[in-house]
């Protein structure tokens, strides 16, 4: 393989970073719940190339990537669940606005 | 090798399709912009799995992630309506644009579907598939059907978090 696996590293690092910006810094709850897809996504791109990497003879790497997509399909329907009953009680998707269950 | 170098920029694109996607996610204020955006960096990552030689979790990766999640993050949008900004569905400014695309590949996409003929068979061996269902079928066996129940604790959790209680 002409492209060295350090590179996807290296994009799966970036990426993760940028999600973690998103989410850091956006206050719409729904950009928030992307930026946390794109976090899965970056690691999903660190565990495949680390399979190639490694050689190995079957395809660990991956099986973890296709539990990472349960897990992420999983977050998406409940985080949207939870926004929406969010967004019904008051109309608003900015976190800074949701504090009802703060102390 | 001319492989090699395709491969390269190939990656190279990708890269730069993925980074400025999950870029414009962060960035864009407009919240549909935003999940098209994301959509599109999900199959920039499906063409690096590609790249990777797991054409299997590529493929996953659309049908999950660019097919069911992006689809759920848009009804996420379209239940969560921001105030001051009205919208039509269908025929918005951008119309003429998206005939722009859209044309030539329904043209693209007729002729290749009405001249094609088949040559020859498909290649033997199934890409990284056979491996793969073996490391889950058998190695993972336990965690696979633990995370099909969490599946469906989440689907019924988020029917429970969803629901009217007024029926």
């Amino acid at each position: 393989m002409s492209v060295p696996v350090g590179a996807f590293v290296a994009v799966s690092a970036v990426l993760f970073f940028i999600g973690v910006a998103g989410v850091l810094v956006r206050r719409n709850a729904v950009v928030i719940l992307m930026c946390v897809e794109l976090m899965l996504n970056a690691t999903n791109l660190a565990l495949v190339a680390f399979s190639r990497r490694a050689g190995l003879p079957d395809e660990r790497g991956s099986v973890f990537v296709v539990f990472i997509f349960v897990i992420a399909a999983a977050e998406v329907a409940v985080g949207l669940a939870i926004v929406l009953s969010a967004y019904r009680n008051r109309p608003t998707v900015d976190v800074d606005e949701i504090h009802a269950m703060k102390g | 090798m001319s492989f090699d170098i395709i491969q390269t920029a190939l990656f190279a694109l990708l890269t730069i399709g993925v980074i400025g996607g999950a870029a414009g996610v962060v960035l864009i204020n407009r919240i549909t912009a935003a999940a098209l955006l994301m959509a599109f960096t999900f199959l920039c990552m499906a063409g690096m799995f590609v790249l990777l030689g797991a054409e299997t979790i590529a493929a996953f990766q659309v049908l999950i992630y660019v097919g069911a999640i992006t689809v759920l993050i848009l009804y996420g949008v379209m239940f969560t309506p921001q105030r001051e900004r009205p919208y039509a569905l269908f025929f918005q400014k951008q119309t003429p644009l998206a005939a722009l695309v859209v044309v030539p590949i329904a043209i693209a996409v007729a002729l290749l579907a009405f001249t094609f003929r088949d040559g020859g068979k498909a290649a033997a061996g199934g890409g990284d598939l056979p491996a793969l269902a073996t490391s889950v079928f058998r190695d993972f066996a336990f965690p696979f059907e633990v995370a099909s129940v969490l599946l469906l604790a989440a689907m019924v959790g988020a029917i429970v978090l969803v629901r009217r209680d007024d029926e």
